[in-house]
């Protein structure tokens, strides 16, 4: 028979508190309004949050259970004693070894700390990109945009906005219907020619510390361009 | 909170906000007979239920408003904005490999859809309209389902503008050649 495990509540990994795992009253709301149950065998939010209740986080943070959970908080929201299990699920994520990170969540935050967008575009090639579509929208058939360009970098500018970057890589013509609306509205807008990334991973990733670094850098590109307002990403 | 002096510096919009401000404002016109079909809103868990989590509000009456500024006829899926199911995509689900779980947690979403009986789907999202329109509509039976479209989608298909005029071109292409000969951007064919 296994030995009986004993809770070291003083190194705890993830902290109890009346708000986390420790107020649970077992009933189950949780897991049963969460799509996500039994997705993972064996697992459901409730099991989740008893395990770390219960001394087992490392069995958590090493199954798949907190990754195949959305983060959605369908429970939470539910929740009659308000267990904070959105942010005791993240912090499993957090708690994960960066190398063992689900790709590509981690390499993709990586990438947009060294190279300024999660898909590692260069500024070069965006920059062209933009002016190409630029030109295409103000000879569109259906919805012709002619004055219209894409002002990079523009100082002083109402709106900055920020970019995901699968579009410029995958999907760019979906970067227009934004602009079409801009058009339309004759706002004075900008995106900044570089660190222009919308999405943040290192939300998803468990990465704290990028996750600010990228809030920092939207902050950085508004205050460098002297912009009055910023669109904050999808 | 990380940076509180962003508040003071900026004023900082969501694009729920900016829309109906543009449309509050008459800025931009709308032409609502585009968009006869029946139409539904996805409410993406961050919009949603998290922000009311985390602030106290949520932005779903603003994204219905947009979107029946543009569509004739909408329907609620049921659990209304609040309890609404995740498309299956949320916290990077999109991007991870575990496909076979992130299909199934979506089969709650499609079969809300497809009680909806909707043609349209609107999604302010991208992951959710990924989800939607790439993964669930390949696996599940969704009904009248026919097409999902982003909220700024929706509103930039329904726009009714006039185009500038001559002045306002010729100001904007003197600002282009000036930007695209700062960046050393040069176009062919052109």
């Amino acid at each position: 028979m296994q030995d009986p495990i004993s809770i070291d509540i003083k190194n705890r990994r993830i902290a109890t508190s009346p708000e986390l795992a420790d107020a649970c009253f077992t009933c189950g709301t949780c897991a049963s309004g969460c799509p996500a149950t039994n997705l993972v065998p064996g697992w459901d939010p409730r099991k989740a949050i008893r395990a770390i209740a219960l001394g087992l986080e490392q069995e958590v943070i090493d199954s798949k259970w907190p990754w195949v959970c959305t983060l959605c908080g369908r429970c939470q929201y539910a929740c009659p004693m308000g267990v904070q299990l959105i942010k005791t699920f993240r912090t499993c994520r957090i708690l994960r070894e960066r190398d063992l990170v689900p790709d590509p969540l981690h390499r993709g935050t990586m990438m947009n700390f060294e190279r300024g967008n999660n898909l590692g575009i260069p500024t070069d090639d965006f920059l062209f990109l933009l002016a190409d579509l630029g030109v295409e929208m103000e000879e569109d058939e259906k919805q012709p945009c002619p004055g219209f360009y894409v002002p990079v970098d523009k100082e002083g500018a109402n709106i900055i906005v920020t970019v995901n970057s699968k579009e410029p890589f995958a999907e760019p013509d979906d970067m227009k219907f934004w602009w079409r609306i801009f058009y339309a509205a004759k706002e004075d807008w900008t995106i900044s020619s570089t660190n222009w990334e919308g999405v943040n991973w290192g939300l998803f990733s468990g990465d704290d510390e990028n996750w600010k670094i990228q809030v920092g850098r939207v902050l950085e590109n508004a205050r460098r361009l002297k912009v009055k307002t910023i669109l904050y990403p999808e | 909170m990380w940076f509180p002096e962003a508040f003071e510096e900026f004023k900082v919009l969501s694009i729920f906000e900016l829309l109906r401000e543009y449309i509050k404002t008459g800025r931009i016109k709308l032409d609502k007979s585009k968009h006869p079909q029946l139409t539904t809103v996805h409410d993406p868990c961050n919009y949603g239920r998290k922000s009311q989590i985390s602030f106290g509000d949520h932005h779903c009456d603003n994204s219905r408003w947009i979107v029946s500024q543009c569509c004739e006829n909408m329907v609620e899926m049921i659990d209304g904005p609040l309890n609404n199911h995740c498309c299956g995509a949320g916290g990077g689900a999109w991007a991870m490999p575990y496909t076979e779980e992130r299909m199934a947690y979506g089969k709650h979403k499609a079969d809300q859809i497809k009680k909806t009986g909707a043609e349209l789907v609107i999604a302010p999202c991208h992951n959710c309209r990924d989800q939607i329109m790439k993964g669930l509509v390949e696996e599940f039976d969704m009904g009248n389902y026919k097409e999902t479209m982003y909220t700024w989608e929706l509103v930039a298909e329904s726009l009714a503008y006039e185009p500038w005029s001559e002045e306002e071109i010729k100001k904007a292409h003197a600002e282009r050649d000036a930007q695209f000969e700062r960046d050393g951007v040069e176009l062919e064919e052109w």
